[in-house]
């Protein structure tokens, strides 16, 4: 198992990497930490110690089986993650998020694609253990094709932890009558002095939209992508110019 | 000179036969007011002929400079040189307004522009307008007001120069000031020899414009084409004098109508 001490912004190729990971965070300045190539069946763990912002970008085009990723978050920290899921066919990513001290948080945004006959569960779960702590999921989804993609996970306040909040919100745009997207925001709060919120919204593409674009000379196949486009955009601000330009090229290949 | 003409257009929404054989033709340099009571088929003849999916021909033919373009999909259409200004346009989250607007200018022009004179063009279009720059970069019309939706239409027809444009209730949503900025691009536009076919409730808008020739639209048909005292006519008295004059029976708009209100499609809400 590898144990790797991150003090600065770095581009990780996770296919060097062991099955199993751990990333201890100790930066001062807020870094970034870029993972890309990621393997088919992987481990990784970031313990982000007091006061560290750690921006976490992840990019995966590859085959990926199963990914578990877990973190706790120390006091004052923050874990701001960007994942771009366009992985291909079987895949279960879990991601498990442990708010453990006060004023730690997590922002989390994640889109991801599916097509063929790919078949996606993704589960993102924050478990907020202190006062004061603040968590937001974002989990957007496009699926094509005869593909299935789930995305659920667990916001789970434990008894005492005043004050925090959490949001989650999952959507997902149905592209193709064989395809099959659910979302499963749940929440489950022990505590009364809380914020907290949960929405879904599952659906096909619009034909106001459609012919709105259209009418002014886009193609079908253009409207689309750039519906598509769209709706994936707001994860392109997590990476730098080239991975947004791969992220580019794989919306156009698949419009 | 470009001829947009149709013949006897039927069109169903829903299995609802809504128009019922129109004829007309508009050719460019025209600016045609299209009137008539609500529910009557004005924005489902606009519809049809942009080709939108949801209006049906079921009868007839429209063709655009001799060309038949009864089947064609929207985007062949607008390619052709015809434009719809929506009555309510649809808020797109995520697609950046100038993407937007440059990919419909290149999908319309032969040659591609270049990002440089797109920009140009942008902007002088914008000033046009007088619509603040950044709305050119934010989503398209997500959060845009009334009236900021309308200038983002008229900004479209600007940047596609079309043949034809359509131009369905542009003044409803918009201020004193901004049905000023909007007739004076219109009227800008006809000088240049564009072709105009208008919806509007309000006189007003034509005093501004003034359109050489008026129609009007009754169950579905047009069972008047003539000069332009039409509209002061139906503005003061109403579509009363086409019963007592021509022997038309104006039907009433059904029960489920009352839904009904200004900014709303009346076909629309009357299919639901």
């Amino acid at each position: 198992m590898n144990k790797v001490e991150i003090r600065e912004s770095k581009y990780i190729d996770c296919s060097l990497l062991d099955n199993e990971s751990e990333f201890l965070v100790l930066a001062k300045e807020p870094i970034k930490l870029t993972l890309l190539n990621l393997k088919e069946e992987c481990k990784l763990h970031f313990d982000v110690i007091d006061n560290v912002f750690l921006q976490l970008s992840i990019f995966s085009n590859n085959q990926i089986k199963s990914l578990k990723i877990t973190a706790n978050i120390g006091e004052n920290a923050k874990i701001l993650t960007y994942f771009a899921d366009f992985s291909k066919e079987q895949c279960k990513i879990d991601a498990e998020i442990n708010l453990n001290k006060e004023q730690a948080t997590c922002e989390w945004h994640l889109a991801s694609l599916t097509s063929g006959l790919d078949n996606k569960q993704i589960a993102v779960s924050i478990y907020h253990n202190s006062p004061l702590t603040f968590g937001k999921i974002d989990n957007y989804g496009v699926c094509k094709d005869n593909s299935r993609l789930l995305f659920s996970g667990t916001s789970h306040i434990i008894k005492g932890s005043h004050k925090s909040t959490s949001h989650q919100n999952a959507k997902i745009m149905v592209f193709d009558q064989g395809a099959i997207g659910s979302a499963k925001p749940i929440l489950k709060i022990d505590e009364n002095d809380i914020e907290a919120s949960h929405a879904a919204v599952v659906g096909k593409i619009s034909d106001e939209h459609l012919f709105y674009l259209t009418s002014r000379g886009l193609s079908m196949d253009e409207a689309k992508s750039l519906i598509t486009l769209g709706y994936l955009k707001p994860i392109l601000v997590g990476f730098d110019e080239d991975i947004q330009k791969q992220i580019d090229a794989i919306i156009e290949e698949n419009k | 000179m470009a001829t947009l003409k149709i013949k006897n257009l039927h069109v169903e929404v829903e299995g609802k036969e809504i128009l019922k054989g129109v004829n007309v033709s508009i050719s460019e340099g025209e600016t045609v007011a299209l009137l008539g009571p609500n529910g009557h088929g004005k924005s489902t003849l606009l519809n049809a002929i942009m080709g939108h999916p949801r209006y049906k021909i079921t009868q007839g033919s429209i063709y655009l400079d001799d060309i038949d373009i009864t089947n064609l999909t929207p985007d062949e259409r607008a390619r052709a040189g015809l434009f719809l200004a929506l009555q309510n346009p649809a808020e797109v989250p995520g697609v950046i307004n100038s993407d937007f607007l440059r990919a419909a200018v290149n999908a319309t022009r032969e040659e591609k522009v270049s990002t440089y004179k797109f920009y140009k063009m942008l902007d002088s279009a914008v000033k046009e307008v007088k619509m603040p720059f950044d709305l050119a970069t934010r989503s398209l019309n997500e959060g845009f007001s009334g009236g900021e939706k309308k200038r983002n239409e008229i900004l479209q027809m600007l940047l596609l120069e079309p043949k034809i444009a359509m131009l369905d209730e542009i003044d409803s949503g918009l201020d004193v000031d901004a049905i000023q900025i909007v007739a004076d691009v219109i009227k800008q536009e006809k000088e240049k020899g564009r072709g105009f076919l208008v919806i509007s409730h309000y006189a007003r808008l034509f005093d501004l414009i003034q359109p050489t020739r008026a129609i009007v639209m009754i169950n579905g048909k047009i069972v008047l084409d003539g000069g332009v005292d039409l509209i002061k006519r139906i503005d003061q008295t109403g579509y009363e004098f086409i019963k007592t004059e021509l022997g038309i029976s104006i039907e009433k708009e059904s029960s489920n109508m009352n839904e009904v209100s200004i900014g709303s499609c009346a076909v629309k809400d009357a299919i639901k």
